[in-house]
């Protein structure tokens, strides 16, 4: 076999995924970032704060707990950049991005479970984030995470 | 207390393209990567080259014992043209062994300690103690250039640096093509300083350089499959019509005599 094609038989396939990656990674990215953005201005009068109780002032009634979870994976691109970023440290801003998006996506659902079931407020949120181990590979590596924003949706009187 | 309504926060996000943290990281880790790779293959090179045949001989020993080495009748002849062949070598440190391996492809090897393997392949296509003198004597010429030890610093150097850099396991299909890569036009380099050693050696014995390029002569298809585009570049060792020409062009420098007998070769060799 001529020795070009053996490389490129062999480049190809990681050359693909990466670019597969980037493209579909890139709108993905942007179309949830758009999305983010209208809602959470849709949603952006109802208060959270992270303050374990209430204002005296809110004169609370009644109060539920809300929560919101996300489960993000990776794309192959963002994977490799920060798989190079692993050799000689820095910021993984491949990361930042899918992970900033995953704790803005849970706050949204909780903040819209809150809304939707007639509350006025959520107070004392919390964020938890856990790592999912992989099935493959003997549970080494992480096939996703999961960002879990909740809190206390209180009702105010008067 | 007043209450303002504010957005989620956008700082959490580094301003960055990714293409651009793409090209950067891969740049920056390539070069230092070649540079490292270059810096300990240098140090291995310097240390290969000054390491006492007698420690090397230690170093190495047992190494090879898992070669399928095979009993022939041969055997004893080999190392008696070998130890001959060396005579003419004053400066030889090794105190050389012969493998006889079982293959059918004529080929020899120069293999750490001073061990020389050559194939039942090749014993069966030499026709002449001359043509066989002149693949040993080349052998011979490895271990005087160090070339042995020296192909082994450089692959040691690209499995250490690159083992690391991929992560160990991952890697090992790129290490070996790029130590394949690397290792190319230094080994074809050695294959020349090789050849010019082992005729100098073959002349020295018999008087003259007739005969030394007939094992050549009978490969002319070997390398046929591997010549393509990049076929002349990607082969190890240089197209046999060429190397014979560069031959013949050494013999007639240096003057040396191109026709002369042939020695015939050892009885054990027509025993059938």
């Amino acid at each position: 076999m001529d020795p070009l094609l053996q490389i490129a038989l062999q480049v190809g396939p990681f050359l693909f995924l990466l670019l597969f990656g980037f493209i579909i990674g890139t709108l993905v990215e942007r179309s949830h970032y758009s999305d983010i953005r209208k809602r959470e201005a849709k949603t952006r009068t109802l208060p959270v704060i992270s303050f374990r109780r209430a204002p005296p002032s809110w004169q609370v009634s009644s109060g539920t707990l809300v929560s919101g979870s996300t489960v993000v994976s990776i794309d192959y691109f963002k994977r490799f950049l920060a798989g190079l970023r692993a050799l000689v440290g820095g910021r993984i801003a491949s990361y930042e991005s899918l992970l900033d998006r995953a704790r803005r996506e849970a706050v949204l659902r909780m903040k819209e479970q809150a809304i939707a079931s007639g509350y006025d407020a959520v107070v004392n949120l919390r964020l938890e984030t856990s790592r999912l181990a992989s099935s493959n590979r003997k549970g080494q590596g992480t096939a996703g995470v999961e960002i879990l924003a909740f809190g206390t949706a209180v009702k105010r009187g008067a | 207390m007043d209450w303002e309504p504010r957005d989620f926060p956008e700082n959490n996000v580094t301003d960055v393209h990714p293409l651009k943290e793409l090209v950067t990281l891969v740049a920056g880790i390539a070069a230092a990567t070649i540079i490292l790779t270059l810096a300990i293959a240098f140090t291995l090179d310097i240390g290969m080259r000054a390491l006492p045949a007698a420690w090397e001989a230690r170093l190495f020993d047992g190494l090879w014992s898992d070669l399928d080495e095979v009993d022939d009748e041969r055997h004893a002849a080999a190392v008696r043209l070998v130890d001959e062949l060396a005579l003419d070598w004053p400066e030889n440190p090794y105190t050389f062994q012969v493998f006889i391996l079982d293959s059918p492809d004529p080929n020899a090897f120069a293999l750490p300690g001073g061990a020389i393997g050559v194939t039942r392949g090749l014993l069966d296509s030499v026709e002449s103690e001359n043509e066989l003198a002149f693949v040993l004597a080349h052998e011979i010429g490895h271990f005087s250039g160090r070339h042995h030890l020296r192909g082994i610093s450089r692959t040691l150097a690209v499995t250490v640096v690159l083992g690391a850099v991929t992560g160990g396991a991952s890697g090992t299909m790129l290490t070996q093509w790029v130590s394949e890569v690397t290792q190319l036009g230094f080994a074809r380099e050695h294959e020349e300083e090789a050849d010019r050693f082992g005729l100098d050696l073959v002349e020295k014995r018999f008087g003259h350089v007739n005969g030394a390029t007939g094992f050549f002569q009978k490969l002319p298809d070997a390398n046929a499959g591997t010549v393509g585009r990049l076929g002349a570049w990607f082969a190890t060792h240089p197209v046999s019509p060429k190397r014979i020409s560069d031959l013949r062009r050494l013999a007639r420098d240096r003057g040396w005599r191109a026709s002369g007998e042939l020695t015939p070769l050892d009885p054990s060799f027509y025993a059938e």
